[in-house]
C-alpha cells in the first residue's frame, strides 16, 4: 500500500473517530490533537447539511433550522455522498427519517421529505417540449388508440391522510395554519419548462397517470380514471393534464 | 482582451450578471452544481454564457487522491466544457472522493515524491479526456503536517512543468495557509512560478468559531484588506491575471460584490504593460 493510500485511510479514520490518532504519524511531536482537524470535519459536515437543507426546504421548514441541521448532520455521517455532484444528495433521506427516533412524534416526515426529493429531482430533469393543446385535435378514435408519452420531469405519487396537502401548504411563502385533511390524496410535481409545478391529484387523476405510464393508450388511461372515480369529470381532469404540460408526445395506436 | 476581473456566479444573481454590461465581466461556477440532465440551472448558464466568458472551477475531482480520477465525472466535466467552452477549466491540489465516499471539501495530503507522480498522473489523465489543459489551485491548509518532500510551491511548479498545467493562484487561501502552518505569505506567492500563473482568485476568509487561532477560508466576507495587498504584490510582479471575487456563504446583493469585482478590474487595468510570457488564454472562445 503506497504512502498516500494509508495516509488517506488514516485521515477518513480520523474524521470519522473524531481524533487525530490515526494520522499521529504525519504530526509534529506535541501537536497530537490539532484544532485543524476540527476544521475538516466542519466543513464536511456543513457541505453535507447545506445540501441536505437545499434538497428537503420543507422538512427543514416544518421542524425549524436547528433540529434538521442537528437530524441531517447525523444522516450525513451514516450516509455520506457517493459523488461530487450533491444536486440529488439524500437518495435514503426520507427511508432514514421513517427510523429516525426523534421524529417519531412527526409521522408526516418521511412523506415530506419524499415529495421534497420528487421535486427536486423534476428541477434537475431531462428538457423536454409540453405538446399543446392543438396536438391533441385528432378524431375520438385516434385520440382514444394514441400512447401519451409523459414529461421527463413528471412524477406523481398517491399518499395517505392529506399529506400532498400539508406538503403544498408548508412551500407556500405565508403557509399560515396547517392541517392534515383525512382522505388519502396524491400529487403532480412537473417541470415543463423553467418552473417546477406542483399540486394535489385526486384518485382519478393519479389512475390516468399510473396507467399512462405502464404504457396504456388514452382510452385505457381514461377508462382507469373512471373506475377509480365513477363521478370524475374526465375532459376536465385531461385538459388540466394537458395545461400541466405532461405530455410530450402522443404515438399514434391501431384504429380499433 | 487584456486580463479582466470576474465574479463567482450565485443562483441568485442570475438575472443581474444576465443583463451586466460591465467591460471584461466574466462569472465562473462550479461545474458540480451544473451536472444535471436539465433544468433552470443549465438554461441561465446557457444564457449567461451567450454574453460573458465563463470559467468552471472544479471542486470534486479529487486530483490529490491515489486513485484515478472518477471517469463518470471527468465525462460529466467534459460534457460541461464542450458545451460551455469556457476560457478556463480549474481544479484543485487536494482530494476528497476516497474509496466510494467524497468529502465535500479539499483535504490535505503529504507532498511526497510518490504523490507528485500519482497527481501528475491525474492531471494528465484530467487534460487528455478534456483535451485541453487545466489551471491547478494552492488549496488553504488547516493542518501542520510532516513528511512533505516538497514545499508546496515547488511541488506546484514540478506539476506544472511535468504536466503543462497552469495554477490558480488564491491569494486568499496563500494568506490563510500561511497564517495557519507559521510561514510568510509573501514568500510563498514569491516562489511561484510567474509564467505558469493563468488566474487568481481572492476571498474572504474568517476566524475558527471553535476557538482555535486558525484562519478559516470561508468566502463568507468581504476580500480582506491584507489580501488585497498580497494581491497589488502578485500583479505588480507577474503582470495582470484574469482575476476572480469568490464569495459562497453568506452571499450579499450582486451589486456589493461588483464593488469588489471593479477594484480588482482597476488594478488589473491600471497594471501597466507587463514583459511577462501569457502562456493561457485570456480570451473567451467565440460563441
Amino acid at each position: 500500500m503506497s504512502e498516500l493510500e494509508r495516509f488517506q485511510d488514516a485521515f477518513v479514520a480520523a474524521l470519522a473517530e473524531r481524533t487525530a490518532t490515526p494520522i499521529a504519524g504525519w504530526l509534529p511531536a506535541g501537536e497530537d490533537q490539532p484544532a485543524g482537524l476540527s476544521v475538516y470535519r466542519n466543513t464536511i459536515a456543513k457541505g453535507c447539511v447545506d445540501a441536505l437543507a437545499a434538497n428537503f426546504p420543507t422538512v427543514a421548514r416544518l421542524v425549524g433550522d436547528d433540529w434538521f441541521r442537528a437530524a441531517a448532520a447525523l444522516f450525513a455521517a451514516e450516509h455520506p455522498p457517493a459523488g461530487a455532484t450533491l444536486l440529488a444528495y439524500g437518495e435514503a433521506f426520507p427511508y432514514w427519517l421513517a427510523r429516525f427516533l426523534p421524529a417519531d412524534d412527526l409521522p408526516y416526515l418521511p412523506a415530506m421529505a419524499r415529495m421534497d426529493q420528487m421535486w427536486t429531482t423534476a428541477l434537475f430533469a431531462p428538457e423536454a417540449q409540453p405538446l399543446a393543446a392543438e396536438a391533441f385535435a385528432l378524431s375520438p378514435d385516434a385520440l382514444a388508440a394514441a400512447r401519451p408519452r409523459l414529461h421527463p420531469s413528471l412524477a406523481f405519487a398517491w399518499f395517505d391522510g392529506g399529506l400532498p396537502g400539508l406538503w403544498l401548504a408548508a412551500r407556500q411563502p405565508d403557509p399560515g395554519e396547517m392541517t392534515l385533511a383525512e382522505a388519502p390524496q396524491g400529487v403532480l410535481i412537473v417541470r415543463p419548462e423553467d418552473t417546477v409545478r406542483s399540486r394535489l391529484l385526486d384518485a382519478a387523476g393519479f389512475a390516468f397517470l399510473a396507467a399512462a405510464r405502464d404504457g396504456a393508450s388514452l382510452g385505457e388511461a381514461i377508462t382507469a380514471a373512471a373506475d377509480a372515480d365513477p363521478a370524475a369529470d374526465l375532459a376536465t381532469l385531461f385538459a388540466a393534464l394537458i395545461a400541466d404540460g405532461v405530455f410530450v408526445g402522443l404515438v399514434p395506436g391501431d384504429p380499433a | 482582451m487584456p486580463p479582466t476581473a470576474g465574479l463567482g456566479l450565485k443562483p441568485q444573481h442570475y438575472a443581474e450578471a444576465l443583463a451586466a454590461e460591465d467591460e471584461g465581466l466574466w462569472f465562473e461556477v462550479h461545474p458540480e452544481n451544473y451536472m444535471a440532465a436539465g433544468g433552470p440551472r443549465l438554461r441561465w448558464l446557457e444564457a449567461i454564457r451567450a454574453r460573458h466568458p465563463l470559467s468552471l472551477h472544479g471542486v470534486g475531482l479529487s486530483l490529490a487522491a491515489d486513485a484515478d480520477p472518477d471517469p463518470t465525472h471527468l465525462a460529466a466535466l467534459k460534457a460541461l466544457a464542450d458545451r460551455f467552452e469556457p476560457f478556463v477549466v480549474s481544479e484543485h491540489l487536494a482530494w476528497s472522493a476516497w474509496r466510494g465516499v467524497h468529502q465535500p471539501d479539499l483535504l490535505p495530503f503529504p507532498r511526497t515524491q510518490a504523490a507528485l507522480d500519482r497527481i501528475a498522473a491525474n492531471i494528465g489523465r484530467t487534460q487528455d479526456v478534456l483535451g485541453r489543459t487545466i489551471l491547478v489551485e494552492n488549496p488553504s491548509l488547516y493542518l501542520p503536517l510532516t513528511g512533505h518532500a516538497f514545499d508546496e510551491t515547488a511541488f506546484l511548479a514540478e506539476l506544472a512543468r511535468r504536466t503543462g498545467c497552469g495554477l490558480l493562484v488564491d491569494v486568499n487561501n496563500a494568506f490563510v495557509s500561511a497564517s495557519n502552518l507559521g510561514y510568510a505569505a509573501e514568500a510563498y506567492l514569491d516562489a511561484l512560478p510567474a509564467d505558469a500563473i493563468g488566474e487568481i482568485h481572492l476571498a474572504g476568509h474568517g476566524v475558527d468559531e471553535g476557538g482555535s487561532s486558525l484562519l478559516i477560508d470561508t468566502h463568507g466576507a468581504p476580500v480582506a484588506e491584507a489580501a488585497w495587498t498580497l494581491y497589488r504584490r502578485l500583479i505588480d510582479r507577474i503582470g495582470p491575471r484574469p482575476t476572480l471575487i469568490e464569495r459562497d456563504d453568506d452571499i450579499p446583493a450582486f451589486d456589493v460584490l461588483m464593488v469588489e469585482r471593479d477594484r480588482a478590474h482597476g488594478m488589473l487595468t491600471g497594471a501597466g504593460a507587463c514583459a511577462c510570457p501569457q502562456p493561457l488564454p485570456a480570451e473567451p472562445a467565440d460563441v
